[in-house]
């Protein structure tokens, strides 16, 4: 147990410097590009009009860089991170309340990725070379290529209010498309009405996201488990009489999952940069809408976090997978 | 042809030509593989395909890719400027800029093609240079280059990569390859670096070692030549990943200004008004299924390719 203790601080350490590491990246990203920082920060509005100058102070851009450095770190530690131009709010406060909208989505489409993937992945590494294994690999692989919002904006032109397929069948079903949940209901609140809207509004972009992710799991578990299969001691099962079921329960799955937990956090950045993708096709408000958002506006202070915050989010994602992974594998308690 | 003109020059072979030389033979083994795969050979077939468009599409397209083949100058677009479905005379319709757009989709494989291919060429050498080294040495160095792999793996490229061409304002072509190639090498390095790890422990590199081989000896005599299937591999993969990010940059809205990708293509589509009652779904539908398969087409061969060169992948 001390082992693991050990390592898992190891991990945590090594978090820690990534993290520091983002920080710096984007501080020198950002910054080392040419001209006048304060001022190709500031939209060229006359709304905006003192801002130069403010964020000159702001950020110390006037001050040597080293000292420019140590003014953002502290900004950046103590979640200082100053008020967006477009909205007017704290950027910390905007990107949480995001933030929690990107996870709804991710979090959904995740969980049934992962169990639709893994369902998939092996019944298709038990009957390898049959149907069912070339169809599913086949269009895993095809899933895999597609562009997600190309996909997403197939989905949204079928099954939109007012869609061409709608235009022509009545029965058609028409989702909500737009937003996280019906503006008409006004400010959110946890009841039934804002939940089911919520829900409703979910569909599209969560399908969306769970096709254009699921061969990713699909086609790596089926791998992962031919890979176990080929083992001896699968064979070795197998001569001892024991069936299809207990082997792959006790000698298969216990062997082949732990890659699969990497893998999948692997996949993260991936899924999040497909998130970005849906919720600029359904405007969906979460953390790429927001992006997007920020960017038309030149919005700096929100910027200059948004890829602090998504850096850290799969950082802390690999860590929580690193540990599951020590529980889940024999071998490295003992070794 | 008198024998006195017969000189043997001994032939001057620098380690890398050796190297690669090595390299290539393994490549040919791996050819019959390919042969004999009927997957492989249909992602082959497909990657052909579009490489011929590419190269041919002068030939092949009527116009050129940001041609004006009707007069838009004096219509609102989507009101008094209805779009202009497909016809025997443009295929897939005329663009809201007045273009055909089954010229521009073909002219479009060239920067799919172009794009994907360098950047995955930039991103395999360094991931490979990283991989091979970190892998190598071990220690703080490999210590310090995984580190540094964690935060390029864990920084959200998309976002940066937009904010990074907001701010300069354009992007030309060799800017957009180095962008994706750039942002792209981390996981090149670490499978090279995994592969590395095993190769290391073989008997042959013990051998060398105990000759009295230089470290850079024996990493490019054995242990480049074993990993290089390894990374050929890998770069077909990377070649798919970096077209898809192309389609995504162009469809947010980065893209080279005086031509055409698929990407771009789309995302006038969207802007044109492709999708609503009445539009020209085509104009969306084409340019997104050829990159579909254009994608399909290196993930068959490349997955294909990683399988016959994965000996535990193989069936027993």
């Amino acid at each position: 147990m001390a082992r693991i203790l050990k390592v898992m601080v190891r991990k945590v350490i090594n978090a820690a410097i990534t993290i520091f590491g983002i920080i710096c990246l984007n501080y020198a990203l950002l910054r080392l590009m040419p001209g006048d920082p304060a001022l190709s920060l500031t939209p060229r509005d006359p709304k905006y009009q003192g801002l130069a100058e403010y964020n000159r102070e702001l950020f110390g851009f006037d001050k040597p860089p080293w000292e420019q450095f140590v003014i953002y770190l502290q900004r950046t530690v103590t979640l200082d991170w100053g008020i967006s131009y477009r909205l007017g709010l704290p950027v910390f406060d905007v990107l949480m309340r995001d933030l929690g909208w990107t996870l709804v989505l991710v979090g959904t489409s995740t969980v049934i990725t992962i169990v639709i993937g893994m369902l998939v992945g092996s019944i298709a590494a038990q009957k390898r070379g049959k149907p069912f294994d070339l169809v599913s690999t086949a269009t895993g692989i095809f899933l895999y290529g597609m562009p997600i919002f190309w996909l997403g904006f197939l989905l949204l032109a079928t099954f939109e209010k007012g869609s061409i397929v709608g235009h022509y069948f009545t029965w058609w079903p028409a989702l909500p498309s737009q937003g996280y949940y019906d503006d008409m209901l006004g400010q959110w609140a946890w009841d039934g009405a804002h939940l089911t809207s919520a829900a409703q509004h979910l569909i599209l972009p969560a399908l969306t996201l769970t096709l254009g992710t699921l061969a990713g799991i699909s086609l790596v578990m089926r791998s992962s488990l031919i890979d176990v299969m080929t083992e001896d001691f699968v064979t070795t099962a197998k001569a001892k009489g024991l069936s299809d079921r207990q082997i792959l329960r006790r000698h298969i799955l216990p062997n082949g999952l732990p890659p699969m937990v990497a893998l999948i956090a692997l996949d993260l950045a991936f899924v999040i940069g497909g998130a970005y993708q849906v919720e600029v096709v359904f405007n969906y408000y979460g953390i790429g809408w927001e992006t997007i958002q920020a960017i038309d506006n030149l919005d700096f202070p929100l910027l200059q976090f948004i890829i602090v915050v998504g850096g850290v989010a799969i950082v802390l994602a690999n860590l929580v997978s690193d540990f599951i992974l020590l529980l889940l594998d024999p071998r490295i308690k003992v070794s | 042809m008198g024998a006195t003109e017969v000189v043997v020059r001994p032939r001057v072979v620098s380690p890398f030509q050796a190297s690669l030389r090595v390299a290539l033979r393994r490549m040919q083994v791996v050819w019959v593989g390919i042969r004999h795969s009927r997957t492989a050979m249909v992602g082959l077939a497909i990657l052909v395909l579009f490489i011929g468009m590419a190269v041919f599409a002068p030939w092949l397209a009527p116009y050129g890719p940001i041609d004006r083949v009707a007069d838009t100058s004096n219509c609102v677009p989507n009101i008094s400027c209805p779009l202009s479905p497909p016809s025997a005379q443009h295929p897939l319709g005329i663009s809201e800029e007045g273009s055909d757009i089954y010229s521009q989709v073909i002219w479009g494989s060239q920067i799919s093609l172009i794009v994907g291919i360098f950047s995955a060429m930039v991103a395999s050498v360094l991931g490979t240079a990283v991989g091979l080294v970190s892998g190598y040495m071990g220690g703080w160095v490999d210590e310090v280059m995984m580190r540094f792999n964690d935060v390029v793996l864990s920084v959200p490229w998309l976002v940066l990569m937009i904010i990074v061409a907001a701010r300069i304002g354009t992007i030309d072509l060799l800017g957009l390859i180095l962008v994706i190639g750039l942002t792209g090498w981390s996981i090149t390095a670490r499978v090279i670096r995994a592969q590395v790890l095993s190769v290391k422990e073989r008997l042959f590199v013990e051998r060398a070692r105990m000759i009295g081989s230089s470290r850079s000896h024996i990493l490019l005599r054995h242990i480049f030549p074993n990993a290089f299937p390894l990374i050929f591999a890998n770069t077909i993969l990377t070649v798919a990943v970096s077209i898809l990010s192309e389609a995504v940059l162009a469809f947010l809205g980065l893209s080279i200004y005086n031509t055409v990708s698929w990407g771009k293509v789309i995302n006038q589509a969207i802007g044109g008004g492709a999708l609503v009652i009445g539009g020209n779904v085509w104009w969306v539908i084409v340019p997104g299924l050829c990159l579909v398969f254009l994608v399909f087409g290196f993930y068959l061969f490349g997955f294909a390719l990683d399988e016959i060169l994965n000996p535990r992948l193989r069936r027993r």
